[in-house]
């Protein structure tokens, strides 16, 4: 049981939960940059949120069904066709042996996830079968699909269900993040912090796993722009030299020497893996603790159709 | 001093690089965190927002770091690392002692010549930052971090060795290059180089260089 890789995409790799406890040791967290999509594209064909799935980057895979499999697709929206017949995404789809799907160029968001019910074959390393290319963990030989690449699957069977409308996230090209001050953040130039949050930021080019630059006015902080080694997570953005923010993503360095200049609460860390190039964003300030209140409002939303969603953002 | 950022972080300032690792161990055996991350000067407590409340989380780290805090525990193990030193191993090692004003014999046994101690692993899994490094060699980072350094590649800036366990974008002057695994993912000890342990380097030639 199996699929066949005709073409991997641009970067198109397995991935799952992230992967806890390693940081002090280098480890990133990995997992799905948009952990939402991923858990929404498991539960349409009966998987477990963290079943390993494919993250397709920008410009999605073509692939073939060795095996009768139920799978479905979300994220960032792309046109999709199983044998040259347009398919939905949000839905559970079922394709016969044989049968080849084909996602195209991501149009609103980043990064589509297609799971295939059962779940796909993957190597587990510390804790989880997600990929981390850097250091070459997990998926399969910790890489990115190749063309010819077989995913072995384990068939099981599925019903045929549709995310609700309501539980569908937004794919748009203007984003807004929740975001606190962190612990470098007093060292921002007053006019310069001011600007942090006052700024329709744009997504520049450099935008990827490990963290995206986010272009606009240049920040000044006061003092020289290094300071010691420090830990840094998902969601931190840092002060670089040439003063544009850089918002650190799932494959992050686990310590940086840049200033720490704001943190994007956890509730909204998960839109990160949908951020491209060319993107708007705007950061908003929030306290620790209407972040906290935030975060209950926005698990207490999903948990009708996503039982386990502390665990998923 | 205790610092509050966001829903889910805490960071504590602590004196030296072998002070934030003591810390972290005291907080991490003494605790359920997400993470706990010592850096040069401080140690960052990720808790879980969801069914930690942060008054309570920050009262538990008020009570231990008024605690006993046991020092780090420095291994008995010298390790040794081979190096090869310059060439295509250590590709700024001529320039820099150029700028030293020192031949790079000298500057291979000014650096093979002390005792060194891991300050901490982090950044990619197992790069090794290592403390102790003498006073004639402290040089800032390169203004221009190159985009691939090579496994196991030893460079200095800020201080310190640093030793890159994995090919990775990297801001320090190299000086040479290892072939001591310093991260084996499948291995029986992923991170054989820890934090508090010795390390000595030794100058070996290209030809004992086994990739």
């Amino acid at each position: 049981m199996s699929v066949t890789v005709l073409k991997p995409g641009l970067q198109t790799t397995i991935q799952s939960r992230p992967r806890i406890g390693l940081r002090h040791v280098g480890v990133p967290a990995s997992g799905a940059a948009d952990s939402l999509s991923l858990a929404l594209a498991n539960r349409l064909v009966g998987n477990d949120w963290d079943t390993p799935a494919l993250e397709a980057t920008l410009l999605g895979p073509t692939l073939r069904f060795n095996t009768a499999s139920a799978f479905a697709i979300t994220g960032a929206t792309a046109a999709a066709t199983l044998n040259g017949e347009s398919v939905v995404f949000h839905e559970t789809i079922f394709a016969k042996a044989g049968d080849e799907l084909s996602t195209g160029g991501a149009v609103s968001g980043s990064r589509m996830y297609i799971a295939v019910a059962g779940g796909l074959r993957a190597d587990e390393v510390m804790g989880s079968s997600s990929t981390y290319l850097l250091a070459g963990l997990g998926g399969i030989g910790g890489r990115a699909l190749d063309e010819g690449d077989e995913l072995v699957t384990t068939q099981v069977e599925a019903e045929a269900l549709r995310t609700p409308d309501e539980f569908r996230p937004p794919m748009t090209s203007s984003w807004a993040l929740r975001c606190c001050t962190s612990f470098e953040t007093h060292r921002l130039r007053d006019d310069s912090r001011e600007q942090l949050f006052d700024t329709n930021w744009t997504v520049g080019r450099r935008a990827d796993r490990m963290g995206l630059k986010l272009e606009g006015p240049k920040l000044a902080v006061s003092s020289a722009g290094r300071m010691p080694s420090a830990a840094v997570f998902p969601g931190t953005v840092q002060c670089p030299e040439d003063g544009s923010p850089y918002a650190l993503s799932v494959d992050a360095a686990t310590v940086g020497g840049y200033p720490r200049i704001a943190q994007i609460t956890r509730a909204d860390r998960h839109l990160l893996g949908q951020l491209r190039p060319g993107d708007h964003v705007r950061l908003l300030q929030r306290d620790g603790d209407t972040a906290v209140s935030e975060l209950h409002a926005k698990l207490d939303y999903w948990r009708a159709w996503l039982p386990d969603i502390v665990r998923i953002i | 001093m205790l610092t509050r950022c966001g829903d889910d972080l805490y960071s504590v300032s602590a004196a030296s690089p072998p002070d934030a690792q003591a810390l972290a161990a005291h907080l991490r055996a003494h605790g359920e965190w997400l993470e706990v991350v010592a850096g040069i000067d401080s140690v960052v407590v990720q808790f879980d927002a969801v069914t930690q409340d942060a008054a309570a989380v920050q009262a538990l780290l008020d009570e231990l770091l008024a605690g006993d805090i046991a020092p780090l525990q420095v291994s008995q193990d010298l390790v040794e690392i081979p190096v090869v030193y310059g060439g295509e191993y250590g590709p700024d090692l001529d320039e820099l002692c150029r700028n030293l004003g020192m031949s790079s014999d000298e500057f291979i046994a000014l650096h093979t010549g002390s005792e060194y101690r891991v300050d901490m692993v982090g950044f990619t899994p197992g790069f090794a930052f290592v403390g102790g490094l003498d006073e004639r060699l402290h040089i800032p980072r390169r203004e221009e971090p190159r985009q691939r350094v090579e496994a196991g590649s030893i460079g200095i800036a800020d201080g310190r060795t640093g030793m890159y366990a994995l090919a990775s974008p990297g801001g320090w002057t190299l000086v040479g290059r290892t072939h001591y695994k310093l991260f084996d993912a499948h291995g029986a000890e992923p991170f054989p180089i820890r934090a508090g342990m010795r390390i000595r380097y030794k100058s070996i030639s290209p030809d004992e260089f086994r990739p």
